[in-house]
């Protein structure tokens, strides 16, 4: 299997706090890759060094083999990063769609003036991005809430709408924050089921980070396990469960 | 040939009593034989209006159509499919899914096959499922989706009769390989390469169908008993139909928005009978939590939902409204009491002044066509409600924002009655139309006697027998009696739960008690009748808030609950309420003598179900000093009750009660 990103040996530091050392690993084209590990392991420093949000100090980034270590957010967007966002960042006060609309910024193609007459190609574009997002509404179970204001939904849907940005940016690679922080069992099935789908039908290669221990060893097929910025283990979820240091640092003292 | 195989039915003996037709001067259309069964219907639809849109669904927000010439094609291959499988006359197809176009493609297939179609909502449980099947000897299944799918696998090992298992929504269904189980594009396409070998076969089996074939088996919920099957005739639902195009007023350029589950026979009856033999376009919603913008959408001509779900869409409006800006309530409140006022005097058939019809035309602007835009009902003309009776309140408020709610009364067994427009009374369920006959037994049960009937349950001879007799007369368990002037039938309750007095005549609690809801003073109402009894008497809690403020108005002074529910004046009110139900009432059943209860009944101590319903044998007991003093002609009686607070301690309430003749 090709890989699709390289995480090549980064270290990120504010100041004098050291969030990520020379972590490294990679993920394979189709894989489910999960990162676990405490609290302020610098899980989420990791997303935002992949999408470039933050610079590491040292190492690169290499997706499907080009470094894209010096582009900025938006450009890693176009090469088919998204992500979601563990606090969850939406026009809160847009409807659904035009959120997922806005996410299809990036892949139109005419000017500002032909979408303000919304005339001619500005019209097909319009009518063929309406029905990408249409569909990915239609995959997340989305109608009932398609004209809803997002900031009057629940946190679960308001998840599952964010998901559903992600996915309209037509990602071949898609960072998870927590995407079940905060939910309940119902909801969390229900969002285990999405990535699970979105894995099988489109083969997009999914990295989340999550909390949630059964989830991830039911879903994903590899774990890298960070604990204070450093990486402690990686392996498939049957090795991480019976990893002692990993034991140790996450799951709780190991007993002996 | 095997369908014609007749089982030999006990029917029950011919009962004794009234028999009532008709009173309007009308004939329904005659059944035309090029389209008296739904497959044939079918062709015909085809033939005619091919270019027509047929059916719409909406998928990714957008209505998608399908011509009559598209759903042809779709039906064709799928009922080829299912001849591919080895279904055949007689056989059964189970259908577990909401409604989608699919699920009318697989009826109309399986029909013309000459099968019979079962639809089970969606939400069974695999037991449930597992009852269907082996009660109706299905043979294949729809099983709309995934959620479904795995209840079967769940029964996969229990069930070696079924061959096969089609799903119509394919997502998630990547991770499942059984050969048990096959999409139903796969189907159609088996189907595809079978009808290019005989082109013409589904048009002719269409065209063999016989108006007596069971098409459908429509489980009815036996109180009792576990559910029986209906066999529905193709004859029943077309004859119906003709009642329906008569009585109900559907024509071809109608919109249905189907979304009641086909497991109910009224979408069996008013969506796809009429899609077929009217041609009206049938629309499917997006999932069951988008209907009601689907509705506004479409905006049907025609509706007929159970009695609680007008009751719960009453509600809706009234919470929203409370819930809308303060200029919307202003109309709210200031054109309500207009519109009250109005159907007032049109149901005293009096003249409305003109200011009030100048109020209420503006009325309609500001308040009530907007009302009726967002709940769907524009173009709503055939509203029904079906179940159990409606309250006046209900329906009145549906005619005060200009929809005329009118009552459905009928079963899966048979057609009934139902409100003409513009002849709607509350107390009853309908008139008798031409077509239908109606016998009122000596034990007040409703008899039925139509051409729009079922055949008989599938596979329960004796239970048949009971239901209908030698003269084809179908016996509803329910009691009711005619209203000889009007033609409207008067629904009483189930026969089982009338009270015989000791007169030997019975009476209908649930009827009398009914009535009282009407009234604003009213709460509760308890009748009481039985065996040792000679007349009927109630015992009536009052409603304290309507009835405090009636008398603070009237300046009747009063301390406390069991203070004013003695008052003479309050037993004076309620006297002329009970007279007013009384005037509905064969002079047998009628309410002779009352007490007012000094305290409300209590669901905390047993009086009332959680669902408030009377505890009626727990209710005579513990007021039985009251049932005696009653009977015993006293006029007052020393009531000395245990009382449960809130906090869990007892105490005791000592009062006299009056006892009062109506």
């Amino acid at each position: 299997m090709p890989v699709k990103l390289h995480v090549d040996n980064i270290t990120l530091s504010f100041g004098g706090i050291k969030a990520l050392q020379n972590v490294e690993f990679e993920i394979n084209a189709g894989e489910i890759f999960a990162v676990i590990g405490p609290n302020g392991a610098g899980k989420t420093s990791l997303i935002n060094s992949i999408n470039g949000f933050y610079t590491p100090q040292q190492g690169r980034i290499l997706f499907e083999g080009a470094d894209i270590s010096n582009l900025p957010p938006h450009d890693r967007a176009k090469l088919g990063i998204s992500r979601t966002f563990q606090n969850i960042a939406l026009y809160t006060n847009a409807t659904v769609l035009d959120n997922l609309m806005a996410a299809r910024h990036i892949h139109m193609k005419t000017n500002m003036l032909a979408g303000a007459l919304f005339w001619g190609p500005a019209q097909r574009e319009e009518i063929a991005h309406r029905r990408r997002v249409e569909e990915i509404i239609d995959f997340l179970e989305l109608e009932p809430i398609r004209k809803s204001i997002v900031g009057t939904l629940s946190y679960g849907l308001r998840k599952r709408v964010e998901l559903g940005r992600a996915l309209a940016l037509e990602p071949t690679l898609l960072l998870l924050d927590e995407p079940m922080a905060g939910m309940n069992v119902e909801e969390k099935e229900d969002m285990a089921r999405f990535i699970l789908d979105i894995h099988e039908l489109q083969g997009t290669t999914i990295m989340l980070i999550e909390h949630d221990i059964g989830l991830v060893m039911d879903i994903s097929h590899r774990i890298a396990v960070i604990d204070f910025g450093v990486k402690i283990g990686e392996g498939a979820p049957a090795d991480i469960s019976r990893n002692e240091a990993v034991i140790d640092a996450y799951l709780g003292e190991a007993e002996h | 040939m095997a369908l014609a195989q007749a089982q030999k039915i006990p029917y029950r003996e011919a009962t004794p009593g009234a028999v009532y037709t008709s009173l309007l001067d009308k004939k329904i259309k005659p059944v035309r034989p090029e389209e008296n069964t739904l497959s044939k219907g079918f062709l015909r639809r085809v033939a005619q209006s091919g270019d027509r849109v047929a059916q719409r669904k909406k998928r990714y927000g957008v209505w998608q159509e399908y011509t009559w010439n598209e759903v042809y094609d779709q039906v064709v291959d799928f009922a080829m499919g299912l001849l591919h499988l080895g279904m055949g006359a007689g056989d059964t197809l189970a259908i577990i899914g909401e409604n989608d176009p699919e699920m009318y493609w697989a009826q109309i297939a399986a029909h013309a096959l000459r099968c019979k179609t079962c639809c089970v909502f969606s939400d069974a449980s695999a037991q449930d499922i597992q009852y269907v099947i082996h009660s109706t000897d299905a043979t294949v299944v729809c099983a709309h989706d995934q959620e479904q799918v795995d209840k079967m696998l769940e029964l996969k090992a229990s069930l070696p009769q079924i061959l096969k298992v089609i799903y119509w929504e394919e997502r998630g269904m990547w991770s499942y390989d059984d050969e048990w189980l096959a999409s139903f594009r796969a189907v159609q396409a088996s189907g595809r390469a079978l009808r290019q070998e005989q082109p013409r076969k589904f048009d002719q089996m269409a065209l063999a169908t016989d108006p007596d074939d069971t098409i459908i088996l429509s489980m009815t919920s036996g109180t009792t008993s576990l559910p029986k099957f209906a066999e529905v005739t193709h004859h029943q639902l077309v004859y119906g139909h003709a009642l329906n195009e008569e009585y109900v007023d559907s024509g071809a350029e109608d919109n249905w928005l189907s979304f009641s589950p086909m497991a109910w026979l009224a979408e069996q009856g008013f969506g796809y009978t009429t899609h077929l033999l009217n041609g009206v376009q049938v629309n499917f919603p997006e999932g069951p939590e988008t209907v009601p913008t689907d509705m506004r959408e479409i905006a049907p001509a025609g509706l007929l939902f159970p009695s609680r779900v007008w009751e719960n869409l009453a509600r809706v409006v009234q919470f929203r409204i409370n819930d809308s800006s303060p200029l919307n309530r202003l109309m709210y409140r200031l054109f309500m009491p207009i519109a009250y006022r109005a159907i007032d005097l049109e149901d005293e058939h009096r003249a409305i002044p003109p200011p009030l019809r100048l109020l209420r035309w503006l009325g309609e602007y500001a308040i009530f066509e907007p009302l009726r835009d967002k709940l769907g009902l524009t173009r709503a003309r055939n509203v029904l409600t079906a179940g159990a009776m409606l309250s006046s309140d209900i329906i009145r408020f549906f005619r005060a924002i200009g929809i005329e709610l009118r009552q459905f009364y009928g079963s899966t067994e048979t057609f009934g009655t139902v409100h003409l427009r513009g002849d709607v009374r509350f107390e009853t369920v309908g008139v008798i139309v031409p077509g239908v006959e109606i016998k009122i037994a000596e034990n007040q049960e409703i008899l039925i006697r139509t051409r729009a009937r079922f055949k008989g349950y599938y596979k329960r001879p004796e239970e048949t027998g009971e239901a209908l007799d030698v003269d084809g007369w179908y016996y509803t368990g329910d009691a009711g009696h005619m209203d000889e002037k009007t033609g409207h039938l008067i629904y009483l309750e189930r026969v089982k739960d009338l009270i015989e007095l000791s007169t030997g005549e019975k009476f209908s609690p649930q009827y009398i008690e009914g009535r009282s809801k009407f009234s604003p003073y009213v709460q509760d109402m308890m009748t009481i009748g039985g065996a040792d009894m000679d007349f009927v008497s109630a015992i009536i809690v009052i409603d304290f808030q309507n009835v405090s403020r009636w008398a603070e108005k009237r300046g009747i002074a009063f301390t406390t609950y069991v203070d004013l529910s003695q008052r003479e004046e309050v037993y004076d009110i309620i006297r002329g309420e009970l007279r007013a139900i009384n005037e509905s009432l064969p002079a047998y059943s009628q309410v002779k003598r009352f007490v007012i209860l000094h305290k409300e009944f209590d669901a905390d101590e047993a009086e009332l179900t959680r669902t408030r319903k009377l505890r009626r044998g727990a209710l005579q007991d513990k007021y039985h000093e009251l049932l005696e003093a009653i009977y015993g002609g006293r006029r007052q009686v020393h009531v000395s009750a245990e009382v449960k607070y809130r906090d869990g301690r007892t105490g005791v309430v000592e009062t006299e009660l009056r006892v009062a003749d109506v």
